[in-house]
């Protein structure tokens, strides 16, 4: 089967133009996950300031605006996104460097007390308590503490501290949770907030700063209501112009509503209704799903591309919504056609 | 219908729905939007910004979802994180120098989604819906400017509601339901149209969006459905109670605003049951009045069988030219 392009042409207006403060929300399922147009998000905002930066003009094609990203990973490793970034052609370690790329790692120590000197200083250690001692011995992790200083730094001191090494590197953060309630999505927004604001610093005129955050609904899931975190605290987060996927399984969507006099689990509930309240806020929604009838050989899923509830009407034309196929090849390529055309 | 009950139902309901759009004589203070993904009610929050607009009313929006402080909004409220007494304060306090100078401008408060409010895990305890709503029509202190302000209150249907903290209290859909004295719920045309077709069928009506509880899919509404290109606009199904306590029930139509210009002053919400793909006129309206030709009987054998004819203006007949 032929290569594809990187940016399949039926998406690259949904993938490279967001207007200021918009919101699109990608929804996936089990059998149809959002990798694959996470990574495209990722091409398409980078891979033109990285052709604009060696070979000045070398594509008309994307207005000319560059864009800067931040992308914060909840489910996957940064190992995972810079092994299928390369398969795209696209080096986010290097990107990473180049300061035109921040990766905000919030799988690896999500839950891991961090030692009392790298505690955010934003956050009163309610919640730590005695722990601290207890995880001194341990192998110190170079990401938290560059991360404090102003300098967007882990990436020129991860080589300073001993350990880890190379897959390290790029992370311009880790994130942790401590805490309950809003004070703990607080904190967790101010680590964001402050990488998108060395992000900011060095940024030109012209530059458009995306973020990325793939799967924060794990914080629901992983946190519950014990924790004070709902589908509310976790809504009022999101205040960026953001690129966020979300899972839409229906047993996350359509348990909601109490059948049969049972109510609803608590997971459940909140999942839906952060879902379907930031579908409400979004610009665009772009779905994807199993085919209908079932697998096919040369299909993949569907891809839907819908307005979301924070669509304006100022913008007659900007968005047309569609129902799209797609076939992920095994090179990883991805073809994107209608239905009828191959 | 007999023409002239209808005749009298649009002339009656059009001026209603003209009233409750453009707040004239605080025809309902507290208005619920029920929306959903398959129709949210931005284009009809558009319009009653127009319309404040025209009327020059100051308007406040309550943003729970908003970031941006749209076109036509006085004063902007961010409500992220901030308890129900903050928000009235805040209001209040927005609203200050506009009321200093006019004290008889109308007053627009809309919130833009109710829901964030409702679900909140850090509710306080006394929280209490009716009296928050009501802070903001009843002015507190005597000293306070009489001038009528009207609260639109969006609520998201689909997002489901996490179970209230006191097992006996009623829902807040209720309650919201209950308080209001207008209830506009929002359908899409297409959806309508769509569902019409499926009834004049008799067929199961369609679903859409979260109702086809298909994996995955979240929105169903889409411009292109088949065959209905040109339905665009919004439907509004309107409840409104009198004072009275007489309730009246309309669906209406409301067309997309690029059909008419931000400054025009003739209403352009159209009965639903007026729109003529929802309801298709049977046949040309020049019928109506004609009757079978009448055959003239005769008096005898071998007479009549002509067809008698009465002519009318629509006729043009010319005597001279034509002789019969």
């Amino acid at each position: 089967m032929p290569s594809q392009p990187p940016l399949p042409p039926l998406l690259t207006p949904y993938l490279s133009t967001f207007p200021q403060s918009s919101l699109t929300l990608v929804t996936s399922i089990l059998d149809a996950t959002g990798n694959w147009l996470v990574l495209r998000f990722l091409h398409a905002a980078l891979s033109t300031s990285a052709s604009s930066n060696t070979a000045f003009g070398a594509e008309g094609l994307h207005n000319g605006t560059k864009k800067k990203v931040v992308f914060v990973s909840f489910v996957r490793s940064w190992e995972f996104w810079r092994t299928e970034a390369k398969r795209l052609g696209l080096d986010l370690a290097r990107l990473a460097d180049k300061q035109q790329f921040a990766f905000i790692d919030g799988l690896s120590e999500l839950f891991y007390t961090p030692q009392a000197a790298h505690a955010t200083p934003g956050v009163s250690p309610a919640g730590l308590g005695s722990t601290p001692r207890a995880i001194l011995p341990l192998r110190s992790q170079p990401g938290a503490v560059p991360g404090r200083l102003p300098a967007p730094a882990s990436t020129t001191e991860g080589g300073s501290t001993a350990t880890p090494g190379q897959a390290e590197l790029g992370i311009a953060r880790k994130l942790h949770l401590y805490g309950r309630g809003t004070a703990a999505l607080d904190a967790l927004e101010k680590d964001i907030v402050s990488v998108i604001d060395q992000q900011r610093a060095s940024m030109a005129e012209d530059e458009e700063l995306l973020l990325i955050v793939d799967q924060p609904d794990l914080l629901l899931a992983a946190t519950g209501p014990s924790m004070g975190i709902g589908a509310t605290e976790m809504a009022e987060w999101h205040v960026h112009a953001t690129v966020l996927t979300l899972a839409a399984d229906s047993p996350l969507i359509h348990n909601a509503s109490t059948s049969g006099g049972h109510p609803a689990p608590p997971i459940e509930t909140e999942h839906a209704a952060f879902t379907i309240g930031l579908a409400h806020r979004a610009r665009s929604v772009l779905q994807l799903r199993n085919l209908e009838t079932g697998a096919a050989r040369d299909v993949s899923g569907v891809l839907r591309i819908s307005r979301g509830g924070g669509w304006s009407t100022g913008e007659e034309d900007g968005l047309e919504e569609k129902d799209v196929l797609y076939f992920i090849q095994r090179d990883g390529g991805v073809r994107v056609f209608g239905r009828g055309e191959s | 219908m007999a023409p002239v009950t209808l005749s009298h139902r649009r002339t009656h309901n059009l001026l209603l729905i003209s009233k409750l759009l453009s707040l004239r004589d605080s025809a309902s203070p507290l208005t619920l939007l029920l929306d959903s993904l398959e129709q949210p009610a931005t284009p009809l929050i558009q319009e009653y910004l127009r319309r404040a607009k025209l009327s020059k009313a100051h308007v406040t929006l309550i943003a729970f979802e908003t970031l941006k402080q749209p076109e036509g909004v006085d004063a902007f409220v961010s409500a992220r994180r901030k308890s129900a007494g903050d928000i009235f304060k805040e209001v209040g306090a927005a609203y200050q120098p506009a009321a200093a100078t006019n004290p008889s401008r109308r007053h627009l408060i809309i919130i833009d989604s109710i829901n964030p409010l409702l679900n909140s895990k850090r509710a306080d305890p006394g929280f209490h819906l009716p009296s928050f709503l009501s802070s903001f029509l009843a002015p507190t202190s005597p000293s306070a400017p009489k001038a009528g302000a009207s609260l639109v209150v969006t609520y998201h249907q689909d997002v489901p509601e996490t179970p209230p903290q006191n097992p006996y209290s009623p829902a807040p859909l209720s309650v919201l339901t209950y308080l209001a004295t207008s209830i506009i719920t929002l359908h899409s045309f297409a959806h309508i149209l769509a569902q019409k077709a499926a009834r004049d069928r008799s067929l199961a009506a369609p679903v859409f969006g979260l109702d086809e509880e298909q994996d995955g899919v979240l929105l169903g509404r889409s411009d292109k459905l088949v065959g209905t290109r040109t339905a665009e606009g919004i439907v509004l199904e309107l409840e409104h109670r009198r004072k009275s306590g007489r309730g009246v029930l309309e669906w209406y139509l409301l067309p997309p605003e690029s059909r008419y210009s931000p400054q025009q002053v003739k209403e352009v919400v159209t009965l639903l049951d007026d729109n003529p793909l929802y309801n298709p006129p049977t046949e040309p309206d020049r019928d109506a009045g004609d009757e079978e030709p009448a055959i003239d009987q005769g008096d005898g054998p071998g007479e009549g069988g002509r067809i008698l004819y009465d002519m009318g203006e629509e006729d043009d007949f010319d005597e001279e030219e034509d002789e019969i």
